[in-house]
């Protein structure tokens, strides 16, 4: 069976030859260690006295002609990294969100702020500082709000690109340049000050979701013209203590524009996975009720009983993830674990999940330092 | 007990920002302390708010906007409260070194602040050193440690061993929590307790401030 049939079909829950396996890699330093390090380290171009000095002076003004261009080549490698690799679907990203303000910060366009930090390994990345927006004024008047109709063409003509060199390989699973409606959300405003805005700025986050709606569909569409099969949407709405929000809220705030989203990709031909971190348990009825197709990640810290959900929710959606190479694969484990725990985790999923569809085993977030 | 306090209690529980802050003013016009109203209107609210939140009525946000309700309160009372009022004790909270995240530990933070504690927050990425630096100088008793990473995790050790080399470990009493942590990783580490929750997070330095 083609590897592109076999994701497929287990996202439509028809038999499969075999549990079809799903990679989610993205840290840099995995991909880069795949296809052999670059000769020069990402972290020196970025941290070096005259890089910094010209990112503090010229970042946003860099960002289109400079920095994006070697983010979006880091996207190409990661699809190569985990197309050479051999699995039969793969996480497919374009992240053309941020703008950079200087050597060490970064703005996503949906309002947060990152810190850009070295990984340890020659490469960069990046984590989530705060929230762009504390006030009302900030939302008003942020000046990163993308072109849309320009961000889904620049989608379409990268995803042509991945399509035509690796879509006949392996069943890609786009991600265009659009993060979860809840969590761009979230990040905008800040944990802590969600609740308060959802309670007090009732026409600010609704104003805000629509905005990221837009976003999502455009995109979302553009993956689809250009011949990606599969979208995967990421919005982490658990935590491993459970759902951030009750789920009835959470259906009544991000329902409604997701169904909207769901629909259009079903129209368009394409199927749909929602990957959402955490234990989702609670959860899972409502995404159904939006029309995914697959769910994705339960990573192992995620409290979700992966195999209590395929019963009873097996006939509905696609269940994709599971393993656990957070804590197998880290620069803590051991040789001797790692090859010991692969097996056995090959032979626990196929016993619990056979090859009747319906399920894919996959890392969670991402894969950490590879030494397999 | 009196209707006014008891109508903090319920704008905890019902999780009231716009009200809370009129209704602690009437507390007050009433004659009651503040020491009175957090403890009887603020912390037996926050107590409903948890008990829901542990038997899943209420949810993470629902914690949160609980922590928030009580910052809109805090100020009307901090004006009038005596200033040893805040007596269980001081806990210093850090994410550990190499590590940014602090949701969590915002969290935690927040929630023992509202129920007596003492907090002092050194934020994200913090090494070991300056933690117990903070414990010697603060006299705390409590340190919180945050990580979310699995590659930081070696860093809870390490404060933990320090902790052990400047002659701490009797006295302070060393809890982990975030989401690549758990009770095997707390007896790996030497950490004296796990806590998944926020709210378990409460019960365990109020456990250990009362001796327990």
């Amino acid at each position: 069976m083609h590897p592109i049939d076999r994701a497929l079909n287990a996202l439509d829950g028809k038999p499969t030859d075999r549990v079809p396996t799903f990679c989610a890699m993205v840290e840099d330093r995995t991909f880069n260690e795949i296809l052999g390090k670059p000769p020069i380290s990402q972290e020196w171009l970025m941290t070096n006295p005259a890089a910094r000095f010209v990112l503090d002076r010229w970042g946003p003004k860099l960002t289109r002609p400079l920095f994006q261009p070697e983010v979006t080549r880091a996207m190409e490698k990661r699809i190569r990294a985990q197309v050479e690799l051999g699995f039969d679907s793969v996480w497919a990203i374009l992240d053309e969100t941020f703008t950079v303000l200087d050597h060490a910060t970064m703005v996503r366009f949906t309002g947060s702020v990152f810190n850009i930090q070295p990984d340890g390994y020659g490469n960069m990345t990046y984590m989530y500082r705060g929230p762009g927006f504390r006030s009302r004024e900030d939302f008003e008047s942020w000046p990163y709000w993308p072109d849309v109709d320009d961000l889904a063409h620049r989608t379409y003509t990268f995803f042509r690109k991945m399509v035509s060199r690796y879509g006949n390989r392996a069943c890609l699973f786009g991600q265009g340049p659009a993060y979860g409606i809840q969590e761009s959300l979230l990040w905008a405003v800040g944990f802590e000050k969600m609740p308060v805005w959802i309670r007090r700025e009732k026409d600010l986050v609704k104003r805000y979701i629509d905005l990221n709606e837009e976003i999502c569909l455009k995109t979302n569409m553009a993956l689809l013209d250009a011949g990606v099969p599969v979208i995967l949407q990421t919005d982490d709405f658990a935590f491993k203590s459970g759902p951030l929000m009750n789920p009835r809220l959470i259906d009544e705030l991000f329902g409604a524009p997701y169904r909207r989203i769901i629909k259009a990709v079903h129209d368009r031909g394409g199927k749909y996975v929602l990957h959402s971190c955490g234990d989702n348990t609670l959860l899972f009825d409502t995404f159904i009720s939006w029309g995914v197709d697959g769910l994705h990640a339960y990573e192992n810290t995620s409290n979700v009983d992966i195999f209590r959900e395929k019963k009873l929710h097996g006939d509905k959606v696609t269940i994709v993830g599971g393993v656990g190479v957070d804590y197998l694969l880290t620069d803590r484990s051991k040789d001797e674990e790692v090859v010991d725990t692969a097996p056995r985790t090959r032979r626990w999923w196929t016993r619990s999940n056979g090859s009747s569809g319906s399920s894919a085993p996959a890392a969670g977030s991402s894969s950490p330092p590879c030494t397999a | 007990m009196k209707e006014s306090i008891l109508a903090v209690r319920r704008a905890i529980d019902e999780l009231d920002i716009d009200g809370i802050g009129a209704l602690a003013v009437k507390c007050l016009e009433e004659g009651l302390s503040p020491e009175e109203i957090i403890q009887e209107g603020i912390s037996k609210g926050l107590e409903i708010v948890g008990r829901k939140f542990e038997e899943g009525e209420y949810f993470l946000a629902d914690l949160i906007m609980a922590g928030e309700v009580v910052k809109e309160a805090m100020p009307i009372l901090k004006e009038r409260m005596n200033p040893g009022g805040r007596g269980k004790g001081t806990v210093i909270l850090a994410t550990v070194a190499g590590d940014i995240h602090e949701i969590g530990k915002n969290i935690v933070g927040m929630i023992l602040s509202a129920n007596g504690f003492e907090v002092i927050d050194l934020g994200v990425d913090v090494p070991a050193q300056r933690i117990l630096d903070t414990a010697k100088s603060s006299g705390a008793r409590f340190i919180g440690l945050s990580a979310l990473l699995t590659t930081m995790v070696e860093s809870i050790r390490e404060v933990v061993s320090a902790a052990g080399a400047a002659g701490l470990r009797d006295r302070v009493k060393i809890v982990i929590g975030g989401a690549c942590t758990s009770m095997e990783l707390c007896k790996e580490m030497g950490a004296d307790a796990y806590g998944e929750t926020a709210i378990d997070a409460l019960r365990i330095f109020n456990d250990y401030a009362a001796g327990a």
